[in-house]
């Protein structure tokens, strides 16, 4: 059965908007900037990987069926109708832009070619022809509340263990709250900052003790996952499902504060859309990032560290949905050069940094790792080893994930976690730093 | 009169204003109407303030400059002397400006030497990189992987008239009091044509253009206040 009718009629509602994507259906003068600066372009030039084709796979259709030029000259106006072989290849077409917003950056006009993909991705969802795996990390998410599909029991339990390994570092109790109400704090972290990386989050709950607010924080033994993927499959619907438990949840613990942690598009999520957007109406709390937080302390002088803890250079890969959409650039290297010897930026860095290759939910997706590896995340392996850097800092699960991919594929022998990690690493508790070196 | 100049003095001025001033204000309209939920913003490349860093990047486009600067360089000379070139051609249609420059004591020698020099090095510059956007497009393997036929023809066309303008500016034969006089007669719609075959091939695709920018690429001009202010907004 052809999927044609769907199609064209999931494009021709772009004339109602938004406004973004009506706009770039009018606007490219395919001048090829896009490209230039696309990482995933960068690793392999061939057409298919231009940018700018593949908006076209949509912005050709869209013409076809819906300007005047495009009705009545057709291919000399480039507009092409709905072509089902290629419709066949929209899967991966759409699933190998690493929606980095990079091409944004540069275009002239500014046009975000992330947009687009996710439109085609919202379409294929549609027609239920989303990636499988994608698809399950969707399903697992609303299911559960989180990407991992981890049980309360299972996050008590790695609570339970942080805690223990905090005591081991600094033979004292620092607390992991949970389920605690009318505190002010509400941690959301990815789920993996828990339970695959977890000394981020040891890292925030020693920062919460040193200030003294070791019961003023919580984190939710349901809801402790920040992840959402319907970003990524271009499912509105899904989206908003996946977040409305977290921000009921924080209304019912009753904070003062959305505590996000070391997760990009979750933070983008949270902050651009959630609350910019107003999708639950007004809200009783703020949305804030973790990074920003701990910044604020350390300029006031109110954290002490033992950076030779952390003798090793270490580097910063900023994630697109921090660094491009919600500016948070400087905090996490104020966090890296108070606690590190031997801080080395990137070239080029900020808003400017490249994609780490597996951007867009393409990390979780092992049938594409090839591609990660040798395409998308080529550019940033050169980046990385022109550092000379021992530790990639990344806050950022999905970067971690693809930055450690890289690093066995290529070899390297460097490590990668999280910012706060490093923090936890060399944070002063009355005046000592944690007692362990037995670190990867 | 032959049919031809009639049709390219006498009809097609007005059906080029009427089209390229509707096609724009129905393009605008959409645009500005069309919703918008949620912000788009990139903290990239940003001024203080939205319309500062807006204005900034259709006049200097700061965002090419970074990603690619020898196109940067063509586009950016490109542009501006097209703009140059489009007040120049005031002059074309117009005395007021030389009575303007002459009441400020310039001598009417004066205004025709700058004229000439002014208009004579946009002409040759406009040439040069406009074929420079062609060639690129032509050569360099990222562009051409995305070039159709609409990119080719809107340069061709462009090419087309900066040619025959030059052309004019620097042999075929040219008279600014009769272009002037034509341009004056079209407002009280009594059409007084040139009978000036390169002037009138010139002006033939020069309203070809301004018939085909609302349908083209070429509406980037307006369209940039539109897409640059929904990622620099703040």
């Amino acid at each position: 059965m052809s999927n044609e009718t769907d199609v064209v009629k999931e494009i021709s509602a772009i004339k109602k908007g938004p406004k973004v994507l009506k706009l770039y259906m009018d606007m490219c003068a395919k001048c090829g900037t896009c490209a230039t600066v696309c990482p995933v372009y960068y690793g392999d030039d061939d057409a298919k990987y231009n940018p700018a084709n593949r908006s076209d796979l949509i912005r050709k259709i869209y013409k076809k069926h819906n300007t005047a030029t495009g009705k009545v000259l057709g291919s000399l106006a480039g507009a092409e109708d709905y072509n089902e072989e290629e419709f066949k290849e929209w899967e991966e077409h759409f699933y190998s832009c690493t929606g980095c917003r990079r091409c944004a950056a540069y275009c002239p006009f500014g046009i975000d070619n992330s947009v687009i993909t996710r439109k085609g991705r919202a379409i294929l969802d549609k027609l239920g022809m989303t990636p499988e795996t994608m698809q399950n990390v969707v399903q697992i998410s609303l299911d559960t509340g989180n990407t991992d599909g981890a049980s309360p029991t299972a996050l008590k339990a790695a609570v339970e263990f942080l805690e223990e390994e905090m005591h081991d570092e600094h033979g004292i109790d620092i607390k992991i709250p949970l389920d605690k109400e009318g505190v002010d704090y509400f941690y959301v972290p990815p789920s993996g900052d828990v339970l695959v990386n977890p000394e981020a989050t040891t890292g925030i709950a020693k920062v919460f003790h040193v200030m003294g607010l070791a019961d003023n924080w919580t984190m939710s033994s349901t809801l402790f996952d920040g992840a959402n993927y319907g970003l990524f499959t271009g499912n509105d619907g899904h989206m908003k499902a996946d977040n409305k438990p977290y921000v009921e949840e924080a209304k019912r613990l009753g904070v003062k504060y959305m505590f996000m942690g070391e997760c990009g598009h979750a933070y983008r999520i949270m902050k651009m859309m959630m609350e910019a957007g107003g999708w639950w109406g007004d809200l009783p709390f703020k949305v804030i990032n973790c990074m920003q937080w701990t910044t604020e302390l350390i300029k006031k002088g109110k954290l002490q560290f033992d950076k030779s803890k952390n003798p090793l250079p270490v580097t910063y890969h900023d994630p697109c949905n921090f660094a491009k959409s919600c500016e948070i650039v400087e905090e996490p290297r104020v966090i890296l050069q108070a606690t590190c010897q031997d801080y080395r930026d990137m070239y080029p860095h900020g808003a400017d940094n490249w994609c780490c290759g597996g951007g867009g939910g393409l990390s979780a997706m092992d049938d594409i790792r090839d591609f990660r590896m040798e395409v998308s995340g080529k550019k940033k392996m050169d980046q990385i080893r022109a550092t000379g850097a021992r530790y990639v800092a990344a806050a950022c699960s999905n970067c971690k994930r693809q930055l450690g991919q890289l690093m066995e594929h290529y070899k390297e022998d460097i490590a990668v976690g999280g910012v706060h990690d490093m923090l936890s690493r060399s944070i002063l508790i009355n005046g000592k730093a944690a007692e362990r070196v037995d670190y990867d | 009169m032959s049919g031809f100049s009639f049709f390219v003095g006498g009809v097609l001025p007005y059906v080029a204003f009427i089209v390229f001033v509707v096609g724009m204000v129905y393009r605008f309209r959409v645009w500005f109407k069309t919703p918008q939920p949620g912000k788009m913003t990139l903290f990239t490349n940003q001024g203080d303030s939205t319309t500062k860093s807006v204005l900034a990047e259709a006049l200097f486009f700061p965002s090419l400059f970074r990603g690619d600067k020898p196109l940067w360089t063509g586009a950016w000379i490109f542009h501006v002397t097209l703009a140059l070139v489009f007040l120049g051609h005031v002059r074309v249609f117009t005395g007021l400006l030389d009575s303007m420059l002459m009441g400020m004591g310039m001598s009417e020698e004066a205004i025709g030497t700058m004229s000439a020099t002014a208009g004579g090095g946009a002409g040759i510059l406009l040439l040069v990189t406009g074929l420079f956007l062609l060639i690129r497009r032509m050569v360099q393997k990222r562009v051409r992987q995305i070039s159709g036929l609409p990119d080719f023809f809107a340069l061709f066309l462009l090419i087309a008239i900066i040619l025959t303008g030059d052309l004019m500016r620097f042999g075929a034969h040219f008279d600014l009091a009769q272009t002037r006089v034509w341009a004056a007669s079209l407002l009280s719609f009594s059409p007084q044509i040139p009978e000036n075959g390169m002037f009138l091939l010139h002006a033939m695709l020069a309203q070809f253009l301004i018939i085909y920018i609302p349908f083209s690429k070429i509406l980037h001009f307006g369209g940039i206040f539109f897409t640059q202010a929904l990622v620099k907004r703040r």
